[in-house]
């Protein structure tokens, strides 16, 4: 009976968020849980990141002696403050390569830390600390200094949520200047490279050609570098070529971004 | 009453180890899912009813830092939770290794179970290759984490009687 009732609001639950298109209650529900959990997620994050680095460093020792305890303790120690180090070397070396964004042009940008890395194992999908109080809205770009690295996709007032280029729903239009051929980049998931679909299998494609955005759809603006074609390859009877694309972005390791102000053309 | 104490504190810790501590922690770029883990942890320990209901309070706040339609983490894990607490009343005698396997088989269950109520539900692009491994290492990660989990939610639920099975 508990399971029965159970299962039925769930599925009236499931009903509203389809029913909502995501807003609605369900909607409600989600950025009041969010707001709330928020502060613990960026503290505990901020905690947990230079202890879990540490911690992965101390696993490579190996099993150590028990003798060697006091020894033990004084390489965790140092390992911990190692990593804390480069945690803040690496943020400011993130802020200072993000100062001089030449493929961004006139575009205004807002600068974000990244507060959260995926919860879900089925989506790429990060937590920034700003939100459209300081002008960021759905559907804006993000950038790493690097090149494209998402699009937001939900915004309260002091939060946005991006999705990366690497989540499986992500497509982006993409233009490969060489052969001046478009095409569109799908995700494929976790540390997988992206498969770019409608290149003409006699279009002549090299390993590591510069990929950018092609501007078609209007989802984001042209010109933004994307990354190189890993693999490439005519596949006898398929209608189109084997193109894969490495991303220039470290998704893995997002520290700092850029969301430009640009609204997608619709 | 003193559930009522305790449950707060551990569900604090299990939705901030889930949102902020397991992203950080993952093997092959899969993290634990400490949410289901809870579910099983209650079917192991207070039997089917008490683990739907966990399962499914922490499936909603699950489906609140997700995509995916609100309320589908719900009901997997309500439904794993009640599946693993029926097979917990039906056990005469729990071996020492039996909530181990039960918590890798229920959490690789979950990430299956998840795909295939989603892919129902038009979200097809969760199922993909990478499912089983997703299913096998967070089944891992989850049996890695079950003593602690499984001590949390014993202490939270209280002294709770031997599971009944259910009619």
């Amino acid at each position: 009976m508990v399971l029965l009732f159970l299962v039925l609001l769930s599925l009236t639950f499931i009903t509203l968020d389809f029913r909502g298109d995501g807003g609605g209650i369900t909607g409600g529900l989600r950025h009041g849980v969010e707001s709330f959990f928020s502060p613990i997620q960026s503290l505990v994050g901020a905690v947990v990141e230079p202890i879990g680095n540490a911690f992965s460093g101390i696993t490579d020792y190996g099993a150590l002696e028990d003798e060697n305890a006091r020894l033990k303790d004084r390489i965790a120690d140092l390992e911990r403050r190692a990593a804390v180090g480069d945690d803040v070397r690496k943020e400011l070396a993130d802020a200072l390569a993000l100062q001089d964004l030449s493929f961004v042009g006139s575009i205004p940008t807002v600068s974000a830390r990244v507060v959260s890395t995926p919860v879900s194992n089925f989506e790429q999908v990060i937590e920034l600390d700003k939100g459209s109080d300081k002008g960021i809205d759905v559907g804006m770009p993000v950038v790493t200094a690097a090149g494209l690295a998402g699009r937001v996709t939900e915004v309260t007032s002091h939060r946005s949520r991006v999705q990366l280029l690497s989540d499986s729903t992500s497509a982006v239009g993409v233009l490969l200047p060489t052969s001046n051929e478009r095409g569109a980049a799908e995700g494929e998931g976790t540390d997988r490279d992206l498969v770019i679909d409608f290149i003409e299998p006699e279009v002549k494609v090299a390993s590591g050609e510069v990929v950018v955005t092609s501007g078609v759809g209007g989802s984001f603006p042209p010109g933004i570098p994307v990354g190189n074609v890993a693999h490439s390859k005519a596949v006898p009877g398929e209608l189109q070529r084997s193109v894969t694309l490495r991303l220039s972005a470290d998704l893995a390791r997002l520290n700092m971004v850029k969301v430009l102000q640009w609204k997608p053309q619709r | 009453m003193t559930s009522v104490i305790r449950v707060p504190p551990v569900a604090l810790l299990v939705v901030a180890l889930h949102t902020a501590v397991l992203p950080h922690l993952r093997l092959f770029g899969v993290g634990a899912d400490v949410m289901l883990l809870a579910a099983i942890a209650a079917g192991l320990v207070a039997g089917p009813r008490q683990a739907a209901w966990t399962g499914f309070l922490a499936g909603l706040i699950a489906d609140c830092f997700t995509r995916t339609p609100f309320g589908l983490s719900a009901l997997t894990y309500c439904l794993v939770g009640y599946g693993v607490g029926l097979l917990r009343v039906g056990v005469l005698e729990m071996s020492w290794w039996l909530p181990t396997a039960i918590t890798f088989v229920g959490s690789a269950l979950g990430v299956v179970t998840f795909v295939a109520l989603g892919t129902m539900m038009g979200q097809e692009y969760l199922w993909s290759w990478r499912v089983p491994m997703i299913a096998g290492v967070l089944a891992l990660l989850n049996m890695a984490l079950g003593p602690l989990i499984v001590k949390s939610i014993r202490w939270a639920l209280g002294p709770v009687s031997e599971p009944r099975p259910v009619r």
